[in-house]
């Protein structure tokens, strides 16, 4: 049987838990000899592979049209897809915004703050995609495996990884059910 | 008594236990979050449903009494469904983001309940409307966006410490928790007990000094008291890495039943005092570091040289143990005066008059549970003594009266039923006035109104009242000078007896009682030529430091830096109250223990070692039995 392939991707979310991945250290090596492990941001290969991967990965939250085509299409091309950590999951710290207007939002990232001098502006380019009010993966699109945790425990995401590896759904229930 | 099945164990209860209570005692868990053992159920946030047989609904466990022959259930499908969106509700209502929660990770209750139910995400989505924050209070943050709504901070807030600042305003998804009518809660009526902080179940109502210190499970818990005043209240001492993190009443603690005030709970987190850290000799009119030997054979030859009398000055701070050492040292070196350093008129009367009682004449703090009348004069108990103020504030509602005789305005003011404004030079001549009118000895009540300045009809109240032989309780907020203040004592105790009152007093430290049952005097001057002095980490007044500067020489034991060590000949440097154990009686004459919750500074010694040092320097044997003092002593309360 070939090996399950895991692909990822982050919306908006701060690549804390891609970190987290990496946090699980050599046991990296245990877990590539059970999986094939494709697309990620942090490797060459970008996208996940047309013909479909098994499991997909999201961190972060979707904040904006162009996260909510990349959710899209992660979720057109795998069979288990899950979000993890605390922004995918919940919308996280980005989500923070949604109790101002993205206007104010703007206005305080790119001409409000004490760093910024005269010339600040708010970027206008239409090439940019249109920031939305922040949301988690499955208002988007639906969402097999949540696994919060900002960022979650290497532990907690070595568990997850080698149960999909051995083609298990992991349950998150006590020690490695954590918000944050 | 109820005979209730609750999946499929049988418990016999009371009639009007609830459902919850009868799990609980069969210790079945049910999930809560507005509910809390100290206060009334409300019924608020439905987490507790349970399943009733012949219910047509779900119940709410926690007001749904037990019946005889009830059938419950609290594990089934429908249940977990039930709590799941209750919880689902409530994270979708505010800000309940964990991340930078002060109470994520153990401390919260919200959290942890959801954890209880495998919640790995949120079902529906934050309504994102924004609420203030109010950090106005000097320890207390008021953070609307992780209200619940539960209202146990209101329930605690009235029904455990009477001062009813709490209140909620607006309606539904808009329910605002306000104080007073809206005002900041650092400008409104709230007087800082904290209770409320201590029953949040979120991260709603946040301890400023405590905040992200430490969760719960990282945190050591020291059982001890309180030293704020001589109540003596039951704390939760939290520490971490050797340093105090935050101080919680004691749910279980007989005397306060958890409750604490502002002086208790917050004032020890922010102690500026500098530290004394080595022993120190005056050379060439400097203080110079010492090591513990050469001060303890300097102050030995300063104590067997002098010639002029000897004066014992102790803190009401000190535990029995080391007051007891230091009598023994006072006795073996011939001195005059043991004093406290309390310097209280009325304090001294009360133990003095005492001596010719036959029996004691006090009441406790279970006298002041449930009276239906108090009377509370002297002090103001809203400011020194503050839990016994809760006491008699939280049973208002329940229709008890509170007369106060107050000469200046008080914290009491807004609650009581009557305030008689009586000057403070009056108040012995008044009480005996007002003895003669309950006693129905003169009928004359405007005589007496108009002699001392009062409404005849408050007056008059006054008398009906302590005439009604209901359960009336008088507590005297004794920590004061009256110009007669054996007088008032006298006035007080010839009033209680006529009104069938039980009479309460304040008296003055956390162990003055103690203190005087081991002899020493409250009020007296310093005589002789050298002052031992067992300072403690007690912070004096400034006209009771310069009282004891007149000693020409001194030897202090004290903790911080303060005047009366800087003008010392030796010092010594002891611990402070969380650093040691020893045992206290309070001004009800419960002996009560504490524990140390850190550990002191190197060189640091406790109050007990470093006096039982100074006594074996001068050769003197500590044979002082303090629990036999005690015995013997004619106490005005009883110890036990």
């Amino acid at each position: 049987m070939a090996k399950p392939t895991v692909a990822s991707d982050w919306l908006g979310g701060c690549a804390g838990c891609h970190m987290s991945i990496l946090d699980i250290d050599e046991r990296i090596v245990q877990v590539v000899e059970l999986v094939d492990l494709r697309a990620t941001p942090i490797t060459d290969l970008k996208e996940p592979d047309k013909a479909g991967v098994t499991v997909g990965i999201l961190e972060g939250g979707i904040t904006n049209t162009y996260n909510e085509e990349v959710a899209k299409r992660m979720r057109d091309r795998c069979q288990i897809l899950v979000a993890l950590g605390d922004c995918a999951v919940f919308g996280g710290i980005p989500a923070m915004r949604n109790f101002f207007t993205i206007e104010d939002a703007l206005k305080r990232a790119y001409v409000d703050t004490p760093s910024t001098d005269d010339s600040g502006k708010i970027p206008s380019n239409p090439e940019l995609a249109k920031m939305t009010i922040v949301r988690p993966v499955h208002e988007i699109v639906k969402v097999d495996v949540f696994v919060p945790g900002c960022p979650p425990d290497a532990d907690i995401i070595f568990y997850v990884l080698a149960e999909l590896a051995q083609g298990r759904i992991p349950k998150l229930e006590n020690n490695n059910l954590m918000w944050n | 008594m109820a005979k209730i099945t609750i999946d499929g164990k049988t418990i016999e209860v009371e009639n009007g236990t609830t459902v919850l209570n009868a799990a609980r005692q069969l210790e079945i868990d049910i999930p809560t979050l507005c509910d809390h053992p100290e206060l009334t159920p409300y019924g608020g946030c439905r987490l507790c449903l349970v399943e009733v047989e012949g219910a047509r609904t779900l119940q709410p466990s926690c007001t749904l009494p037990a019946t005889d022959g009830m059938v419950v259930k609290t594990d089934t499908e429908k249940i977990h469904e039930a709590r799941k969106f209750v919880l689902s509700m409530i994270f979708s209502e505010r800000n309940h983001f964990c991340p930078y929660c002060q109470v994520s990770g153990g401390d919260c209750e919200l959290q942890n309940a959801a954890y209880d139910e495998d919640m790995t995400h949120w079902p529906i989505q934050p309504n994102w409307q924004p609420f203030p924050v109010d950090a106005s209070h000097p320890f207390i943050i008021l953070e609307h966006n992780r209200c619940i709504l539960c209202r146990r901070c209101v329930r605690a807030c009235g029904e455990l410490v009477g001062n009813f600042t709490l209140g909620f305003e607006e309606r539904g998804a808009d329910s605002t928790l306000v104080a007073d009518l809206g005002l900041p809660l650092g400008e409104s009526s709230c007087i800082g007990c904290g209770t409320c902080v201590q029953v949040c179940p979120t991260g709603s109502l946040i301890d400023r000094w405590s905040a992200y210190q430490g969760k719960e499970v990282e945190v050591d818990s020291t059982k001890t008291i309180c030293m704020g005043c001589s109540i003596g209240c039951g704390i939760d001492v939290l520490t971490r890495d050797n340093r105090l993190i935050r101080i919680e009443g004691d749910w279980e603690a007989e005397i306060n039943g958890g409750l604490l005030c502002d002086i208790g709970r917050f004032h020890p987190m922010v102690e500026e005092r500098e530290r004394l850290l080595t022993p120190m000799i005056k050379a060439d009119g400097k203080l110079k570091a010492a090591t513990w030997e050469d001060a303890l054979k300097a102050a030995a030859d300063m104590v067997s040289a002098n010639k002029g009398g000897l004066t014992g000055v102790v803190s009401t701070r000190a535990s029995m143990e080391a007051l007891g050492a230091f009598k023994a040292l006072c006795e073996a070196n011939g001195a005059q005066t043991m004093l406290t350093t309390e310097d209280c008129q009325a304090v001294s009367a009360i133990y003095q008059q005492a001596g010719s009682d036959s029996s004691p004449s006090e009441g406790g703090i279970s006298d002041l549970m449930d009276a239906d009348c108090y009377l509370t004069f002297g002090e103001d108990i809203t400011k020194d003594h503050q839990v016994l103020s809760f006491f008699a504030k939280r049973r208002i509602p329940e229709g008890a009266q509170l007369i106060q005789i107050s000469a200046i305005p008080s914290g009491l003011d807004n609650f009581a039923t009557v305030s008689l404004m009586v000057a403070d030079d009056q108040l012995d001549k008044f009480m005996v006035d007002l003895t003669a009118l309950v006693e129905e000895k003169s009928a004359d009540v405007e005589k007496t109104a108009s002699k001392y300045h009062l409404d005849i009809s408050e007056l008059q109240s006054v008398v009906d009242a302590l005439q009604a032989q209901q359960k009336t309780a008088f507590v005297f907020g004794s920590r004061k000078d009256f110009s007669d203040s054996a007088a008032v004592v006298t006035a007080a105790k010839g009033l209680a007896q006529s009104a069938n009152a039980t009479l309460v007093t304040t008296k003055g430290n956390i162990n003055s009682l103690g203190a005087a049952a081991l002899g020493y005097a409250g009020a007296g001057e310093v005589k002789g030529t050298l002052a031992v002095m067992l300072l403690a980490d007690e912070e004096l007044s400034q006209c009771i430091e310069q009282k004891f500067e007149k000693a020409d020489m001194r030897i202090v034991f004290s903790s911080y830096v303060s005047s009366l060590t800087a003008g010392a000949d030796v010092i010594f440097p002891v611990m402070n109250w969380l650093e040691q154990d020893g045992h206290f009686i309070n001004f009800d004459g419960h002996i009560l223990t504490q524990k140390a919750a850190l550990e002191a500074p190197g060189q640091v010694l406790s109050n007990q070692e470093a006096i039982e040092k100074l006594v074996s320097a001068l050769d003197v044997k500590n044979q002082m039995d303090w629990e036999k003092e005690v015995k013997a002593f004619a106490s005005p309360v009883k110890i036990a």
